[in-house]
């Protein structure tokens, strides 16, 4: 069995020698003899040799994830992060515009109305379930009296009932402890708006021979309250004629939504000093 | 520890009422928290503190109230002073025996807001409307509030 293995060895010997001669003899015809003999051999080598590459591609690949995802699992916190502050930022910025366009507005409606009026923040409600009250962040220092009407873009907020130096109480017109003048701004018959439990308004002495209608709307009168004339207060929603009484009595939806309430208007002059006061003779003389 | 407490309860209740408080209103009204303060503060603290803290939390809270200014002083002191005596009758409290206890401290601090006119002509509709929820929420933050207490008072009993 050696003998012959030693035997083939030696053939085996014989023809390598004979072919790298030919190589360096014949180097052109060899090459192509070469190619023509190795082709079944590659060939057969390739399919291993794609196995394995695959199987090294998936390992990369499983490896590079894996230490790719280390650094990923980080880079994704640090977005993350990012993107939390970033959000905030853009939660900031809209409460910001939100903030501009209402405060923007409200300088319009500053600069357009006769009375002459504070700008001041809600920074709380009433400290009691009792009364339905905002506090303002102006107070005494900033001219904010007692009795001061209260305003914002949509109509009469309510009336100053405290004022301390840099902050004040309102309480709203819908208190039923509140009561503002008001008229009807159609019949012009006038009334006394108040508050009502179910954060409504009422308006009561209502002339037992107006014309009032549902829909009509209802403006202050100008007369008391500290607010200037025709400061939208409310719609009417419903009417009521009691049997042998001497007024009619109006429900009133107000023009403010209280809930939402955050920048008002205080009222500190219900009209611009080039303006004659409710009060004054050339008014009352007026036809 | 005492005193800081009872600073910080003076200088932030009245503030959370008024503002954080608001978005736990329930049909718009709120516990009362300076009430359920001001009778734990009495339960536990004795008559004396919850007299102090009655008279200073409801001095605050008439602040920043629409109302007249001495409805809380007053409710709130005779509060503390009643939340003392109670603890001093009460054998063995339980949740069970502090939630009508907060309820009844309610309803008379309600009824004495109705005296000065604050529910306006309408009693009967400020008393279903305000005072009936108001007890009822001030029975549950307050049960809340004292089994927290006692849990911790509890626990500090253990480690003595």
């Amino acid at each position: 069995m050696f003998r012959s293995t030693s035997g083939t060895r030696r053939v085996l010997l014989v023809l390598c020698a004979l072919l790298l001669s030919l190589v360096f003899v014949l180097p052109k015809q060899s090459h192509t003899l070469l190619q023509a003999v190795g082709k079944p051999l590659a060939d057969i080598v390739t399919i291993p040799l794609k196995l394995l590459f695959s199987a090294d591609s998936r390992v990369e690949a499983v490896w590079d994830r894996y230490v790719a995802l280390r650094g990923v699992r980080e880079e994704n916190e640090q977005l993350r992060r990012e993107i939390e502050f970033l959000r905030g930022q853009a939660a900031d910025l809209r409460e910001m515009a939100a903030a501009n366009r209402r405060l923007t507005e409200l300088l319009r409606f500053q600069a357009h109305t006769p009375s002459q009026t504070v700008a001041a923040r809600v920074i709380g409600r009433d400290a009691t379930n009792w009364y339905r009250g905002v506090v303002l962040d102006k107070g005494e220092q900033d001219g904010v009296r007692t009795e001061m009407g209260v305003v914002t873009l949509a109509g009469a907020v309510g009336r100053v009932v405290k004022t301390r130096a840099s902050s004040s109480v309102v309480l709203l017109i819908t208190d039923p402890n509140n009561a503002v003048t008001s008229l009807i701004q159609r019949t012009r018959d006038e009334g006394i708006i108040e508050g009502t439990f179910g954060g409504q308004a009422r308006m009561k002495y209502i002339p037992l021979l107006s014309t009032v209608r549902v829909g009509d709307p209802v403006v202050t009168s100008g007369l008391t309250g500290g607010f200037p004339k025709g400061v939208p207060v409310g719609t009417i929603t419903s009417i009521q004629k009691d049997e042998g009484g001497l007024f009619q009595t109006a429900d009133v939806r107000p023009e403010v939504d209280f809930t939402k309430v955050e920048e008002v208007l205080v009222v500190t002059a219900p009209r611009s000093t080039g303006e004659p006061s409710a009060d004054s003779p050339e008014e009352n003389n007026k036809p | 520890m005492k005193l800081l407490l009872y600073f910080g309860l003076a200088l932030g209740l009245v503030p959370i009422q008024s503002t954080v408080l608001d978005h736990l209103s329930v049909a718009g009204v709120r516990p009362d928290l300076c009430l359920i303060a001001v009778s734990l503060i009495g339960f536990f603290g004795g008559a004396g503190d919850g007299v102090l803290m009655g008279v200073l939390l409801g001095f605050e809270q008439d602040l920043f109230s629409a109302g007249d200014a001495w409805v809380s002083v007053i409710t709130k002191a005779a509060i503390g002073l009643s939340g003392g005596l109670v603890a001093r009758y009460v054998a063995r409290a339980t949740p069970a025996t502090v939630a009508p206890m907060m309820m009844g401290f309610s309803v008379c601090s309600g009824m004495a807001f109705l005296f000065a006119g604050a529910g306006g002509p309408d009693t009967m509709t400020a008393v279903q409307s305000i005072l009936a929820p108001q007890a009822v929420l001030d029975g549950v933050f307050g049960v809340a509030a004292y089994w927290v207490l006692a849990e911790r008072f509890r626990k500090d009993d253990s480690l003595v």
